[in-house]
């Protein structure tokens, strides 16, 4: 192939997991624990899809109230349904 | 055993001794059993005699057992083999020739130069082995000038340059100042200096008497004094003055060459910390008080982990500030935070503070010092908070927040979602951990990760886990997760 295809193909990764940071968060709860390689990637996994309900819940409470910016209540109200739906 | 005897060095001694044991060897099957029951014993002798023969000549294990072994436990072997020459005569010769540096004696003036280096490593080898042997025999030869025990390495090459010129006097005993730790080989072999008091070094070669420790002591307590006013005088004039005030003083006290250090470490002090913050003002000035009047470590440290606590307590305030309901994890955080703060900082300032400040100490301490604070704080350039990688690992999910919610959104609303977040990662951190232990491990696995989402409902009999996985990570981290077969029967990655 051509070299800039392969130049290409080494581009920036777009939604880049913080692995690093994930990895640190969970040494720091947890010293005692391992995280294996593949975790934090499931992890980030799981924290985008967390991120996207409460986003989408915020969403729902700011239309409700017919405000056009989502506020600090929305987010409010929202996180504790969804924290609740994510105790596991 | 020993067959070879190079004439070129020693001739006289140590051949004479060799010949001597050689033929004693000869004789008794005694010296197979000295030889096994000394080899424990001189093991390190019997290396100290490689290191010693082996420059003047390539000796042989068995030769130097032979010369060692039977000289050393068995007086009693030597006096009752070897009539011709008393015990005494053939210890002195085996002291002298045991280190290869003490060619103190005229007749054996071999190597000056050389012998003192070979010889410093096996010198307390030589020294332990040659004590007792010398022990009865040279305190008469112990001369009025006993080893000089200088402690400083520097004075090594002192020594040296002392020994050689004695040598060359040809004065037998050799007044070389030792080291405390190991007295050198010649000294041990003629004298036994190990408690020597410097004075007479000093009163012979004025020159060399010095004393470092004491100047040292009082510099760096002067030092630590000044760090701690420093450092705990958070802002402004209490501090600019004790630190200003500090050093004249201990430049108009301290005479010495080293009070300058300290002026230039006070002044850098106050920018390493940028944290000490206006609630300290009390504490400042408490520990003015307190330095005024004691000048200890001990309380030092205290204060330091006082500093450190108080501001961690400060920034865990801001973050339950926002948040009023979620206390009991809010709780759980602030301490976190605290006690991982002073974890930061310590790691960020470990030339100042050697003394890492316990942190049940500074979650104690924190909780102690708690008065509102204003936000503002003064962080230094090179200073980073813990909060910092932390929070920039948080504004990526907040920034993706941003984008899943469509819709504008305040900027407070923003600190709540790190606060969720927060929590989120909390939460998240002990369900694995209850997961992984409930299947014995210690070690979180991919599959405790889908037990979380199955039960938190994301993951179901419709929608698995590799269906999220396409869903919502990109390609690469997909590669990664899902297993896919490759040419060559080979699974990556593997299961």
């Amino acid at each position: 192939m051509a070299l800039s295809n392969t130049v290409s193909q080494k581009a920036k990764l777009k939604r880049k997991a913080p692995r690093s940071f994930l990895k640190r968060v969970f040494k720091r709860q947890k010293p005692h624990l391992r995280l294996e390689a593949r975790g934090d990637l499931l992890v980030h996994l799981n924290c985008l899809l967390f991120v996207h309900r409460l986003a989408e819940e915020s969403r729902t409470n700011a239309c409700e109230n017919k405000c056009g910016v989502i506020n600090k209540d929305h987010v409010l109200a929202a996180a504790k349904v969804i924290l609740k739906k994510s105790r596991g | 055993m020993a067959d070879s005897y190079s004439p070129n060095s020693e001739p006289t001694t140590r051949t004479l001794l060799r010949r001597v044991l050689d033929t004693a060897d000869s004789r008794s099957p005694r010296r197979r059993l000295s030889v096994r029951a000394g080899t424990q014993r001189t093991l390190p002798e019997t290396r100290l005699s490689w290191r010693l023969r082996s420059q003047t000549k390539p000796t042989t294990k068995r030769r130097s057992h032979g010369t060692r072994s039977p000289g050393r436990p068995a007086h009693s072997q030597a006096r009752r083999h070897l009539e011709e020459q008393t015990p005494r005569t053939l210890f002195q010769n085996i002291l002298r020739t045991a280190p290869e540096s003490s060619i103190l004696k005229p007749e054996s003036t071999g190597k000056p130069v050389p012998a003192p280096t070979a010889a410093q490593p096996p010198r307390r080898e030589s020294s332990r082995s040659s004590l007792e042997l010398q022990l009865p025999e040279l305190e008469p030869s112990t001369s009025p000038a006993p080893a000089l025990l200088a402690p400083g390495r520097r004075k090594q090459r002192v020594r040296l340059s002392m020994f050689e010129r004695q040598v060359d006097q040809g004065q037998p005993v050799a007044q070389e100042p030792q080291e405390t730790a190991d007295a050198s080989s010649l000294t041990s072999s003629l004298n036994l200096n190990f408690a020597t008091p410097l004075q007479p070094q000093s009163v012979k070669r004025p020159g060399l008497a010095r004393k470092p420790p004491p100047r040292r002591a009082v510099d760096v307590g002067l030092l630590l004094q000044d760090l701690r006013d420093a450092s705990f005088a958070p802002t402004g004039n209490s501090l600019r003055t004790s630190v200003t005030t500090v050093p004249t003083d201990t430049a108009l006290e301290d005479t010495q060459p080293f009070s300058q250090p300290l002026v230039s470490h006070s002044p850098a002090v106050p920018h390493f910390l940028p944290h000490p913050s206006h609630n300290e003002n009390e504490d400042a000035e408490r520990t003015v008080s307190h330095r005024t009047q004691s000048s200890q470590l001990g309380l030092q440290s205290d204060e330091v982990t006082e500093a450190v606590g108080s501001q961690d307590a400060a920034e865990a305030e801001e973050l339950d500030v926002p948040s009023g309901e979620e206390d009991p994890s809010d709780s759980t955080a602030g301490p976190e935070m605290a006690s991982s703060n002073p974890r930061s900082l310590q790691a960020e300032q470990p030339p100042l503070f050697s003394e890492p400040p316990p942190r049940p100490d500074a979650t104690l301490r924190s909780s102690q010092a708690v008065p509102a604070r204003p936000p503002p704080r003064h962080r230094a350039a090179g200073h980073r908070p813990r909060p910092d990688p932390y929070k920039t690992g948080l504004n990526h999910y907040t920034k993706l927040f941003r984008f899943y919610a469509k819709m504008p959104m305040e900027k407070a609303a923003l600190g709540m979602v790190e606060k969720c977040l927060d929590k989120y990662f909390h939460r998240l951190c002990d369900d694995l951990e209850v997961f992984a232990a409930h299947a014995g491990r210690k070690t979180v696995k991919p599959e405790d990760l889908e037990l979380l989402m199955r039960r938190q409902g994301l993951v179901t009999d419709q929608v698995s886990l590799h269906v999220l996985v396409e869903r919502h990570l990109p390609l690469e981290y997909r590669k990664l997760l899902i297993p896919c077969a490759f040419s060559g029967n080979s699974v990556f990655p593997a299961q």
